[in-house]
């Protein structure tokens, strides 16, 4: 029984802490499932409603290109799931590069979604006068790429953080919960690829 | 009173008759309603409505005041002078009580709402297929827009949307005794057609075509209001219904309709708002 | 007080007056934090609603006091004027009153505390909770300033009204942008709620131990987490709509290349908008589920049944959402298919009803303010559920569908009940929370006049609605057919200016109790759940220590063992029993039951 004025110690042991943020972590990401879900319901609701997707005057998207940027991504997962190993070994040299490896293919892939959106801007195909379709298609993937830099600055910091040497295998909580988060978003940008480019 | 009561209903009687004489558009006035409670009901299927509303009354009344007789009792009777039970509730025979108390109240009230429902409108409400069918039915498109309504009849070749079209503002004449299937739409912002004495709304949502249908049993004027907020001026955004007997109706959509074509501008795209009659399946 | 239960520096215990009240990432801190900020936001939504009362009752008279704020009009309410007031009493009622207070504040407060957990999981993410709900606060004050005023269509902001078709100007943009950010703070708040209660229960704290307050905040939670980001979605698409000229939601005369869907908007918000309810009324039904058995010193009735329809309600809560679109043109089977589920969710909540009305009977009980507060929400609940009942039938929907009925049901099922749920827990929790007790006379008032002009006016709108009265009408008595309830309208004024009037009584109550009321025992109540029995009044920064073990359910009430071995009517969650054999009262004839 605590009397007033008792002063009380306070950090709970390290296993229940790490359990405790990947679960946290875990219901971060339903949030982000669910709000993604909305859209993708968005996206499929003005498709079966609209005539003729794409609309006749308005250019297709491509496929080389997104599909590209699809394996860039997985790369970059591959590269995050590598630096978890080697972390796991011990190296916390080993997770650096891996890390950088990550920031590389994610800054790639933002450049080529870039180049994706210029081109597809310039041939006529604008937020402003595409209709559903346009803005889907730019709706979407602005939304994903946010994420995807979002997780860029993040990986970015535990990347410099692995080269001081700050992570070993029994402490590497951030690098866990960020590779969750990475892999999250590769696969929303799979089923976006297959729902927005291939069908 | 009674002998200026009676004068009066003739008066009123004469009036009105000489109007809906004038095959012209008149404004008669909507009578008002008095006393709380659900407004004239002048429809052919309100009554069904009605009756739901009511059965729900005195189911709802009965509930209540078994909630209050129970919540009251147990106040007053089970006091802090009155020694607590020990009972959490969680013995077999509790639970099966609770459990069959609920699918009782369900069964009973759900249950009555529901099949109810579910047969007024399959039989009448959404009976469209009946409507369509239905000879006498006269259909009539509306757009409504910020902040009125815009009805068009197509006049005496069946057709929508050419040049013997009737168009009104805010102004709807009907048949008594006859279906009335409408087609709305809106142009602008999503509005709703509310026919209180009509006991039926339906919403008019811009990039689609909705329907609904009603059918009037008496003559008069009735209101007709906007049930969705729309904007600054929703509140003003009324339209009048007038019902007319048969014979009223047609001559007054036969002079309609030729005036139509007299002012028939094929240039004015604007007023060739129409559609033409969507079949839904 | 204050100064005895921080030792300066040690264990992480803040010490400056910006770390403790400001920047404090310790759960009771920023629960108030909530609580002031939602109490100051719930003054203003009702100092809106007054004003939409006013327009009824004297439609087009300069409003008194209040029209020094309407100079451009000369003190009168305009339509534009009155279409703002409507919007942003809705939504800062839903967003910046009850949920800061219900799940800001009570969520905050009364989660860690009784499941015996120090803090929250993540006491920083707490913090920054709050301080994004703030950034909304500032978002959605700003919007009452801007050239062409603040939001202005309807709560629910339908589209295309409320894209720029509709609505032009930064007003309904900041409005829209603000509900994201709430929508942000609400789900790092429900991230922390979720995983604090899975991860940090004391030991012997099982999932069936739990009050059922946490189970209402829990299940909560687990609904912000998977339903604010729908609105979220919405809200990102409207504001793509609104600033980048996109077509989600724009058609008619103003859609390109077929425009999008209006309706799309309805399905999003709704599948939002359903659970939403659920949110704003769980946790109420979580306190009265709590409060009724312990002032009526008797267990709550069939425990699990009251955690099993609680979770019930929450998985069914989305999947009902379409009766809120009967008329929209929707597929007749889809609409079957709603109304069908939206009758089957009334039965969990007939189950809690029934429990609780169980629970009374053959109790022994006090009425004390969170008793009859308890009580008033029961009552309400009551009524404002079976006036749901011809909303969910479509028949009468047909004719009920956006009149004062579902103004009235609505307000009775989620603002009175959480209105009078919310003072439930205030007058209970405000000793623990402050250390000090509030003056239960003047409580008590407070009661009474509330939950007398609450039903009044409540179903006052009822009966407008039933007679016809469309929602949002700048003037009803335009239209004929509404001419008549001018002295319905008037009379419900009145008993709506009586309710604000008799808030006032809490408001002295409250203000006078935190900085001057008389010290509060530690257990007052004289109830057994972890933060009455284990904590002072208030506890200290890190709750308990060592952690509590929980050894039975929150409601050991009447239990005849107890009452032989301690002498009392309740034991506490963590309390040894003396086994029965050393006890010195058993004589043997005081033996068997």
């Amino acid at each position: 029984m605590v009397a007033m004025g008792e002063v009380l110690p306070y950090r709970p042991p390290r296993a229940r802490e790490d359990t405790t943020a990947y679960v946290g972590m875990i219901v971060f990401l339903a949030s982000w499932a669910m709000m993604f879900a909305a859209m993708f319901f968005a996206y499929a609701f003005v498709r079966a409603r609209s005539a003729a997707w794409p609309p006749s005057d308005l250019p297709e998207l491509p496929i080389a290109l997104p599909a590209l940027n699809t394996l860039v991504l997985f790369a970059s997962s591959a590269s995050q799931q590598y630096g978890m190993i080697a972390i796991r070994r011990g190296s916390s040299r080993r997770l650096g590069w891996a890390l950088l490896c990550t920031v590389g293919l994610g800054t790639l892939f933002l450049a080529l979604q870039l180049t994706l959106w210029m081109r597809l801007y310039h041939s006529g195909l604008r937020p402003e006068t595409g209709g559903p379709y346009g803005s889907v298609f730019y709706g979407l993937t602005w939304f994903h790429a946010l994420h995807v830099a979002v997780g860029l600055v993040a990986i970015a910091v535990l990347c410099a953080k692995a080269f001081g040497g700050r992570f070993s295998a029994a402490k590497y909580l951030p690098v866990r919960l960020w590779t969750l988060y990475w892999h999250f978003v590769g696969v929303i940008w799979a089923l976006m690829f297959a729902s927005i480019f291939l069908i | 009173m009674r002998t200026l009561e009676r004068v009066d209903r003739w008066v009123c009687l004469a009036v009105r008759g000489g109007l809906l004489l004038l095959p012209a558009i008149s404004r008669a006035a909507v009578e008002p309603e008095s006393g709380l409670g659900l407004p004239r009901d002048v429809s052919k299927n309100g009554h069904l409505v009605d009756w739901l509303m009511n059965i729900t009354n005195v189911f709802n009344i009965i509930l209540f005041i078994i909630m209050c007789v129970w919540m009251g009792y147990a106040c007053l009777r089970y006091n802090r002078h009155h020694e607590a039970e020990y009972d959490h509730g969680s013995a077999r025979r509790s639970v099966i009580i609770a459990l069959a108390l609920s699918a009782f109240i369900f069964a009973v009230v759900d249950g009555t709402l529901f099949v109810n429902a579910i047969s007024d409108l399959d039989s009448e409400v959404w009976n469209y297929e009946k409507v369509a069918r239905d000879p006498r039915t006269v259909r009539l498109e509306i757009n409504a827009h910020q902040w009125s309504w815009d009805t068009r009849y197509a006049g005496t070749d069946k057709k929508f949307n050419n040049e013997d079209d009737v168009l009104t503002w805010n102004d709807i004449k009907v048949p008594v005794n006859t279906p009335i299937y409408v087609q709305l739409t809106s142009t602008d912002v999503i509005h709703s057609f509310y026919l209180p004495n009509f006991r039926t709304k339906m919403d008019a949502v811009p990039g689609q075509v909705n329907r609904m249908w009603f059918e009037a049993k008496q003559t008069g004027d009735f209101d007709i209001g906007c049930a969705q907020h729309c904007g600054t001026h929703h509140y003003k955004m009324k339209a009048q219904l007038t019902v007319l007997s048969p014979e009223d109706y047609r001559a007054w959509l036969a002079e309609a309709s030729a005036n139509a074509k007299r002012a028939y501008d094929p240039e004015d795209k604007v007023a060739h708002w129409g559609w033409e009659w969507k079949e839904f399946y | 007080m204050e100064a005895a239960s921080h030792a300066a520096g040690a264990h992480g215990e803040p010490t400056s007056f910006i770390r403790r009240y400001l920047f404090s990432t310790d759960h009771k801190v920023i629960a108030k934090q909530f609580l002031w900020a939602g109490l100051v936001f719930l003054a203003v939504g009702g100092t809106l609603a007054m004003m939409i009362r006013w327009q009824w009752a004297f439609p087009g008279r300069p409003v008194p006091v209040l029209g020094a704020l309407l100079h451009r009009s000369g003190g009168v309410i305009t339509p534009a004027t009155y279409q703002s007031i409507f919007t942003m009493h809705g939504l800062i009622m839903i967003f910046f009153a009850i949920t800061p207070v219900m799940i800001g504040c009570f969520g905050n407060f009364t989660i860690p505390l009784m499941i015996g957990a120090q803090d929250m999981a993540f006491p920083k993410l707490n913090m920054l909770s709050f301080w994004t709900f703030v950034i909304s606060l500032v978002l959605i004050t700003a919007s009452f300033f801007v050239q062409l005023g603040t939001a202005a269509a309807g709560w629910t902001t339908y589209p295309p009204l409320s894209t720029t078709v509709g609505t032009p100007g930064a007003g309904q943009t900041l409005v829209v942008l603000a509900i994201f950010v709430t929508g942000a703070a609400t789900i790092m708040g429900a991230i922390n709620y979720v995983t604090t209660v899975i991860r940090l229960r004391a030991p012997g704290m099982t999932y069936m131990r739990m009050p059922l307050t946490v189970w209402g905040l829990w299940l909560t939670a687990i609904l912000n987490v998977l339903f604010v980001p729908v609105l979220g979605a919405a809200a990102l698409l409207l504001t793509l709509d609104r600033a980048f000229g996109t077509q989600f939601f724009i058609a008619g005369a103003a859609g390109v290349k077929g425009g999008g869907d209006p309706i799309l908007f309805q399905h999003l918000f709704w599948i939002f908008g359903h659970p939403e309810v659920y949110i704003l009324i769980l946790p109420a039904w979580g306190f009265i589920s709590d409060i009724i058995p312990f002032f009526a010193r008797k267990p709550a009735y069939w425990y699990r049944g009251q955690v099993l329809a609680m979770c019930a309600v929450t998985v069914l809560s989305a999947v009902v959402y379409g009766h809120h679109m009967f008329l929209t043109g929707m597929n007749p089977l889809l609409g079957k298919g709603f109304m069908t589920l939206t009758l089957i969710i009334s039965v969990p909540a007939e189950i809690l009803f029934l429990n609780w009305l169980h629970t009374l009977w053959k109790g022994s009980n006090r009425f004390s303010s969170p008793m009859l507060f308890a009580l008033g929400t029961v009552f309400v609940f009551g009524l404002g559920g079976l006036t749901g009942l011809y909303l969910g039938t479509i028949a009468t929907d047909l004719y009920l569908h956006d009149t004062m009925w579902v103004v009235g049901h609505f307000h009775l099922t989620m603002a009175a009940a959480a209105f009078l749920g919310s003072f439930a827990a205030i007058y209970f929790w405000f000793p623990k929370m402050f250390g000090r007790t509030m003056n239960e006379p003047l409580a008590k008032a407070h009661f009474w006049i509330s939950v007398v002009f609450i039903n009044l006016v409540f179903c006052g709108q009822l009966v407008a609605g039933f007679s016809g009265q469309q929602r949002r009408l700048y003037d009803p008595y335009q239209y004929t057919f509404l001419q008549h309830l001018l002295p319905l309208n008037r009379w419900t004024s009145y008993f709506a200016f009586a309710l604000a009037a008799g808030q006032l009584l809490f408001v002295y109550n409250f203000l006078r109790s935190v900085f001057a009321g008389a010290k509060a025992e530690q257990n007052p109540w004289e109830i057994g759940t972890l933060e009455w029995t284990m904590a002072p009044s208030p506890p200290p920064h890190g709750n308990y220590w060592p952690i509590p073990t929980v050894l039975r359910g929150p409601h050991e009430f009447a239990n005849p063992e107890v009452k032989k071995a301690l002498g009392r009517d309740w034991i506490g969650q963590a309390e040894e029993l003396p086994s029965t054999a050393a006890s010195p009262a058993r004589t043997p004839a005081a033996s068997g039951k």
